[in-house]
């Protein structure tokens, strides 16, 4: 005979609907209650009606209050709403190409990265670990955008979203840019922002490549960023496909990159101008403009297909993100007047390593 | 209670005179707000007429710009010129595929659907080509020109739910032409007679009661 209460087989149900319906990514969902959506939108001063963008074939409209539905699902709290819309704006922005990297068969991700006070302040993390589990903030937050894209655009695997292998990034996949330790203007600085302006950015990659440079040093790093790209990338900045790589530097190795007096730009005309490799069979869709092709090709062609965000905690291990073929679309967020009570409220700080006392 | 509870989630009610406020309710025990994006009515499209006969027809031949497209298109342009001596042909080349995006390059294929009696577009054999050849078939339908798209088998789910999606019960035909073959010798291999029966099949069969009627709503 079953021990659960009455909440807890109404959460269990609700679940099994839910995942019924498709409204979910396969993992537990919190039912999105009316009380609880309501709550959601304390993080907001957008009436709940308000449509934030438009998604997918028919552009169906993603209100304010269908994104808090979601937020709610995938495990966010209510000062995460301002990022959340933020990011929806990204989605929805043609320039962001989600309407066709959600769909396409090479499994597209959605690569989010965040800038700003506001990492501190939802604690986002951005050095050891950034990328993987752990993070409230970093896993709750692009897991509700993505839902929140499938649950408007409606799209499904094997049905409209016909990537052929899937991707276990696809709704997992921010971090903050570490731009504490970080030689370079931030990378929101870098789109237009100012330093103290708050920021999430989308692009649409596939893979994800980690690697090191042989030695810690400026020469090996600057190399390493080339050579270690896969074959299968490319990055040339176009107005019917802009084809982006990103590179995710560790502070270690950017700090190796400033005492050699690089510039993010200057390493990116060194990438541009050393990334040469034999044509095959990508050229056709990466710009290659004849049909007998030269017997070499860039593989990064311009400068402005390359992103480098400081990312990352102690080590030498950068990582390569690519080939993205939506955005980068970078937006600035917007807090509502009670937001740092809010944070106050609701932002748990961690208490996973008790240090205090190790070496008394 | 549970089962109640599980029966009673699934239906969606729209609040009169606020149909934006589209709800979940479970029972009396709790109220869920849809994460969904509004469940709009698509006004359903019949489809054009089809021509009787290809003879002396100009026939269409759309090119969604994917790589594969041309190949499987010159195949078939040149087993139909066979079956049918006197009838012409006429291209147009989306040069990049994300082109079909754009508003001016959709009218561009509506204007260019009106100059021929009937067309064939290729090729849907990945997730963002398929939709955007649906979108292109539609386009040519809006056009006012029956048309019929070329999809890689595995796809036809995909190019199903994209042309629902737009209004339109629109026509295809598999082809056993894989994603991003396009050797034309072996494309024309694999567009056998059979396949070039289907397309004729799917160009000139009359239209069906289902596929004639307008104005039936579609849920999204």
């Amino acid at each position: 005979m079953s021990k659960q209460s009455q909440t807890e087989e109404s959460l269990e149900d609700i679940n099994r609907s839910l995942y019924k319906e498709g409204m979910t990514d396969g993992l537990p969902v919190i039912p999105p209650t009316e009380e609880r959506v309501d709550e959601m939108l304390l993080g907001t001063d957008r009436d709940r009606d308000e449509v934030i963008g438009e998604l997918g074939n028919n552009e169906n409209a993603l209100t304010v209050e269908r994104l808090a539905a979601n937020a709610v699902m995938a495990g966010c709290i209510p000062p995460y709403m301002p990022i959340l819309e933020a990011g929806a704006e990204a989605l929805a922005d043609p320039d962001s190409n989600s309407i066709q990297f959600s769909v396409s068969t090479a499994s597209w991700s959605y690569q989010w990265v965040v800038n700003g006070p506001v990492r501190e302040k939802l604690d986002i993390a951005s050095e050891s670990g950034a990328f993987g589990p752990s993070y409230h903030a970093n896993q709750t937050i692009p897991r509700a955008l993505g839902i929140a894209y499938r649950n408007t655009a409606k799209i499904y695997p094997g049905e409209k979203d016909m990537g052929v292998m899937g991707n276990p990034y696809k709704f997992y996949f921010l971090a903050g840019e570490n731009e504490e330790a970080s030689p370079w203007d931030p990378y929101h600085v870098s789109q237009g922002l100012d330093e103290d302006d708050s920021a999430i950015s989308l692009a649409g990659p596939n893979s994800w490549v980690q690697w090191f440079p042989g030695e810690n040093n400026a020469e090996h790093v600057a190399r390493g960023m080339i050579r270690n790209t896969p074959e299968s990338m490319r990055a040339r900045s176009g107005e019917d496909l802009n084809a982006t790589i990103t590179h995710f530097i560790n502070p270690y190795n950017a700090e190796e990159l400033e005492k050699a007096d690089l510039s993010k730009q200057e390493i990116k005309e060194y990438m541009v101008e050393n990334s040469h490799r034999t044509l095959d069979e990508y050229s056709r869709s990466f710009g290659g403009d004849s049909d007998l092709p030269p017997r070499q090709s860039k593989q990064y062609f311009d400068t402005e297909a390359i992103n480098i965000v400081s990312m990352g905690g102690p080590g030498r291990v950068n990582a390569i993100a690519g080939t993205s073929i939506g955005g980068p679309v970078t937006k600035k967020i917007d807090f509502p007047n009670n937001w740092d009570d809010l944070v106050e409220e609701y932002v748990v700080e961690t208490e996973w390593v008790p240090t205090e006392g190790f070496y008394e | 209670m549970a089962g109640a509870t599980r029966a009673a989630i699934g239906r969606r009610l729209s609040i009169p005179g606020k149909s934006y406020m589209v709800r979940w309710y479970v029972v009396s025990v709790v109220s869920l707000v849809t994460p969904g994006s509004e469940e709009e009515e698509t006004e359903k499209e019949p489809l054009r007429e089809r021509v009787d006969d290809l003879d002396g027809k100009t026939i269409g031949l759309y090119d969604n710009g994917k790589p594969a497209a041309e190949p499987l298109l010159t195949a078939v342009q040149e087993k139909l010129s066979e079956r049918y001596p006197n009838a012409t042909f006429d291209w147009f080349h989306v040069e990049h595929l994300n082109q079909i995006k754009n508003d001016d390059k959709q009218e561009e294929v509506k204007e260019w659907a009106q100059t021929v009696d009937t067309a064939l577009g290729a090729i849907g054999d990945c997730g963002s080509c398929t939709k955007f050849l649906a979108w292109g078939v539609e386009l040519i339908e809006e056009g006012g020109t029956p048309g019929v798209g070329l999809i890689d088998e595995g796809f036809e789910l995909d190019y199903q739910s994209n042309a629902i999606e737009r209004g339109r019960a629109l026509r295809y035909k598999k082809t056993p032409v894989r994603c991003e073959t396009t050797d034309l010798d072996r494309v024309r291999e694999e567009v056998s007679e059979e396949v070039v029966d289907g397309i004729v099949d799917e160009l000139t069969r009359p239209l069906n009661d289902k596929e004639r009627a307008g104005a039936e709503k579609v849920a999204q």
